[in-house]
């Protein structure tokens, strides 16, 4: 347990200001917007995830969100000027799956309920971290799902969907979910 | 036994400050491993706003005993996490960490405090600070006092009692040695010997060895004096042979002088006779092989004459009184004038010392090469003749020049030889006697003489009245042996 | 010649330094008061009416021409018998020598030589000094009054 191993390692260049407001929001979790916290969730995630070589080192690390956007202006504010590793973190909103392609990290949007499971398994392997709010979305092939407990913002991951896409995430991060799920769901 | 007590506290003391001080050092670094564990751990419960996760690290800290408490703060200061242990501590307020450091530790109340920044490279997340107690040091440190002060009292009382047997069987006969070498250093007495202890110990060994060493000193003594005695009888006898030599050697000179002289005598007066009472028989050739003849007489003559002096010079001893050369000078001077006669010359004569020497060899000398000057300038239309001193080298060097016949610097060294000649008999007569008498005078001075000449050009020598200072380079031109 | 008034007793080995000692006294017209001694011992008799002149009434020379270096009794031994006698305590004596040794001439001078010439290799030199010699002992210098 030494700092060589430390999923951080090739974080740089985050802004002070910024770590300042994210704590500021951390610190309020349970503060009016709730997506305040999810888009910071969101970003955070981004740094515990054993990420596949980019396919170009200055590529731009986008953080997708597919269908009826909740987050509005917040992401935008909470991802400018942030960056993973050496790349530097974008917001992109897409209503077509075959975009999902270039993204990292990609919020589905409770509004795409309906076809999720669908969407889910068109990705195939794709090294893309599926997040969500609705419910059941772990058990559609998801593999981040936040949820709420008391009135604080929490998340279950299903680590078989992550391995599955190729990505590993960092057990810092699992032992924070309230529920690991090890298993995909039974094809239909 | 004073001493070694002190040295034994002494010890003891350094041991249980140095104990002290590892420990506190180990305690730092063992609580400072266990904050790095938590900052790294708790990492993420910060990012995600989990404070359980954040506590079930803390939670880890039960594995340590000493730890009293622990708490995790978030960048606003605020308590994210909390452990203790037993009763629930009060915990101090965020801790401050100046921004240089991301660690720090301080000492209260027989608790040791560690705070440490939680910054996975270098975003600073909050800080976690863990406090434990002494107590296991203070325990094992009072364990190793009272260890210390039971060995010191042990090894004290032993020492105690060894001294008073040492006293005993050491420190007497070990006091009779020191008296005895006392003894031996103060008389340069080595028939004197230590009395032995009969025990067979190392004491025993030493005494046996001072004795030996004794015997050796004495035995050396005596054939150092041997050898002395002997090397005293060789050189008086060497003396002896020495002084029948030199007795041999004067009757030799006497006799030449007497023997040799007088046939020359001889035939220089025969041949004188003949000239004038036969002179009629005789033709031109005659008149001129007597001539000869009178004059080969002659040569010979100063030649004895001037082996003679010389041979007396060598065995005169040099008496220094001091002398004014400039006097010395003038002497040689009056009594060479003769010589030089109606020959014109010029003289330029500088200052000369006053000096330390003998002056009647001294005079010999200037009149030596005094003669020579004047001798080898005689084909000179107007001879130039100087005489003077310079310094060379921090040394005072008397000089005689003359602007004659010169010589090749090549064969300089041969001037000094007896019977060494640079010229021919028939362009300057002479029997080479003159400068070896010089250089035996100056070296009896412990001065040196050398020469510097050049054909056609002149000569000029030069010598000193006193062994030079050590460490002064040798001039190049020196002959000095 | 045993009844001539001696007036020079030449005390010398060497024929050919007689010869020409005689020569020159010859020359400076001092030769027919010329005794000649050929050792110390024969100079002692001389003087002293022994040996071989014992007929002879004493009768002190002038001047002792004396050379150092004698067969039998040497030069320095007759001077000092010269001197222990009361009648020649006074007699002039020359010490005539090749010898320029240090030694000769002091232990001469002590034993109360009245001159001490070397004598030189060069005749010319030599002729000189035995006519000033001669004309100073026998014609300049006023015997010392007996008694
Ligand atoms: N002033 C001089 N100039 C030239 N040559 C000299 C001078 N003095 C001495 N010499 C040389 O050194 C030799 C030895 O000198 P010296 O011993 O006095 O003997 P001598 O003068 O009798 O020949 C001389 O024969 C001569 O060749
Ligand atoms: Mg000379």
């Amino acid at each position: 347990m030494t700092r060589s191993t430390f999923p951080f390692r090739s974080l740089l260049g985050i802004s002070a200001v910024l770590v300042l407001s994210i704590s500021a929001v951390l610190a309020h979790a349970s503060s009016p917007n709730e997506y305040d916290v999810k888009a910071a969730y969101l970003y955070n995630f981004g740094l515990f995830v054993q990420w596949p070589a980019a396919p170009e080192p200055d590529a731009a690390f986008t953080i997708c969100v597919f269908g009826v956007d909740p987050f509005g202006k917040v992401l935008d504010r909470t991802l400018a000027g942030q960056s993973i590793g050496s790349q530097s973190t974008i917001p992109r909103r897409i209503s077509n799956p075959q975009d999902a392609l270039g993204c990292r990290i990609l919020f589905v949007s409770s509004s795409e309920e309906n076809n999720v499971k669908q969407f889910l398994s068109s990705l195939g392997k794709t090294a893309v971290l599926t997040v969500s709010d609705m419910p059941q979305f772990l058990d559609r092939g998801g593999m981040i799902q936040f949820m709420v407990v008391n009135n604080r913002v929490r998340f279950e991951v299903n680590l078989a969907a992550a391995r599955r896409a190729g990505l590993t995430l960092s057990s810092q991060l699992v032992k924070l979910a309230v529920t690991v799920e090890t298993s995909l769901p039974p094809e239909k | 036994m004073l001493v070694s007590a002190a040295a034994l506290v002494l010890a003891s003391g350094a041991f249980t400050a140095y104990t002290w001080l590892t420990f506190r050092a180990a305690m730092v670094e063992q609580l400072s491993v266990q904050a790095r564990i938590i900052a790294f751990n708790s990492a993420s419960a910060l990012l995600f706003n989990d404070p359980v996760s954040a506590q079930k690290t803390l939670g880890a800290l039960g594995a340590s005993p000493s730890i009293v408490d622990a708490a995790i703060y978030d960048n606003g200061g605020g308590v994210f996490a909390r452990y203790w242990r037993g009763r629930k501590s009060l915990i101090k307020a965020f801790p401050q960490i100046s921004k240089s450091q991301t660690e720090a530790h301080w000492y209260t109340h027989g608790e040791l405090s560690l705070a440490r920044r939680i910054e996975p490279q270098g975003k600073p997340l909050g800080v976690v600070l863990i406090r434990c107690e002494l107590g296991e040091l203070t325990t094992r440190l009072e364990g190793y006092a009272a260890i210390t002060a039971a060995v010191l009292a042990a090894c004290l009382g032993a020492a105690v009692l060894i001294s008073a047997g040492v006293h005993r069987s050491v420190s007497v006969p070990v006091i009779r040695l020191a008296e005895t070498a006392r003894l031996v250093s103060r008389d340069k007495n080595y028939s004197l010997r230590a009395a032995a202890t009969g025990s067979r110990d190392e004491l025993d060994f030493l005494i046996q060895s001072f004795n030996g060493m004794l015997e050796e000193i004495q035995q050396r003594d005596a054939s150092l004096q041997k050898a002395h005695d002997e090397l005293e009888r060789r050189v008086e006898e060497r003396t002896g042979l020495l002084h029948a030599a030199n007795k041999e050697l004067e009757a030799f000179s006497y006799s030449v002088s007497h023997d040799l002289r007088a046939p020359l005598r001889h035939i220089s007066g025969f041949s004188k006779i003949l000239a004038e009472e036969n002179r009629d028989q005789l033709n031109a050739d005659g008149r001129h092989y007597l001539a000869r003849i009178e004059e080969g007489a002659r040569n010979m003559g100063r030649l004895v004459d001037d082996l003679l002096s010389m041979g007396r010079i060598s065995r005169q001893e040099v008496v220094r009184r001091p002398a004014d050369l400039n006097l010395l000078w003038q002497e040689a001077w009056e009594r060479l004038q003769p010589e030089f006669e109606g020959r014109k010359i010029e003289w330029r004569i500088g200052a000369l010392p006053a000096a330390e020497c003998d002056p009647g060899l001294i005079k010999l000398v200037f009149t030596n090469l005094l003669s020579n000057a004047v001798k080898y300038t005689r084909r000179r239309e107007c001879a130039v003749i100087e005489a003077g001193q310079i310094t060379v080298d921090g040394e005072d060097v008397i000089f005689v020049r003359d602007n004659g016949a010169g010589f090749d610097q090549k064969y300089a060294h041969k001037l000094f030889g007896v019977f060494q000649r640079l010229h021919r008999e028939e362009d300057f007569e002479g029997a080479g006697v003159g400068l070896a008498t010089v250089q035996r005078i100056i070296h009896k001075h412990g001065g040196r003489i050398w020469a510097e000449g050049k054909v056609e050009c002149g000569a000029a020598f030069f010598f000193t009245l006193v062994p030079r200072k050590p460490s002064r380079p040798k001039p190049a031109n020196s002959v000095s042996s | 010649m045993i009844h001539a008034a001696v007036e020079i007793l030449l005390a010398e080995d060497n024929p050919s330094d007689v010869e020409l000692t005689l020569r020159t006294l010859k020359r400076s017209n001092l030769l027919n008061t010329v005794h000649v001694a050929r050792d110390g011992e024969e100079a002692l008799d001389f003087l002293f009416c022994r040996g071989p002149h014992a007929g002879r009434d004493f009768a002190a020379p002038k001047v002792v021409l004396l050379d150092l270096k004698l067969p039998k009794v040497d030069g320095i031994e007759v001077l000092e018998a010269i001197r222990a006698d009361e009648r020649t305590r006074l007699l002039p004596v020359v010490i005539l020598t090749s010898s320029r040794e240090q030694a000769d001439v002091t232990s001469s001078y002590k034993l109360g030589v009245n001159s001490y010439i070397q004598k030189p290799v060069d005749f010319e030199q030599f002729q000189e000094t035995i006519r000033q010699l001669g004309l100073y002992w026998l014609v300049v210098n006023q015997p010392p009054s007996e008694g």
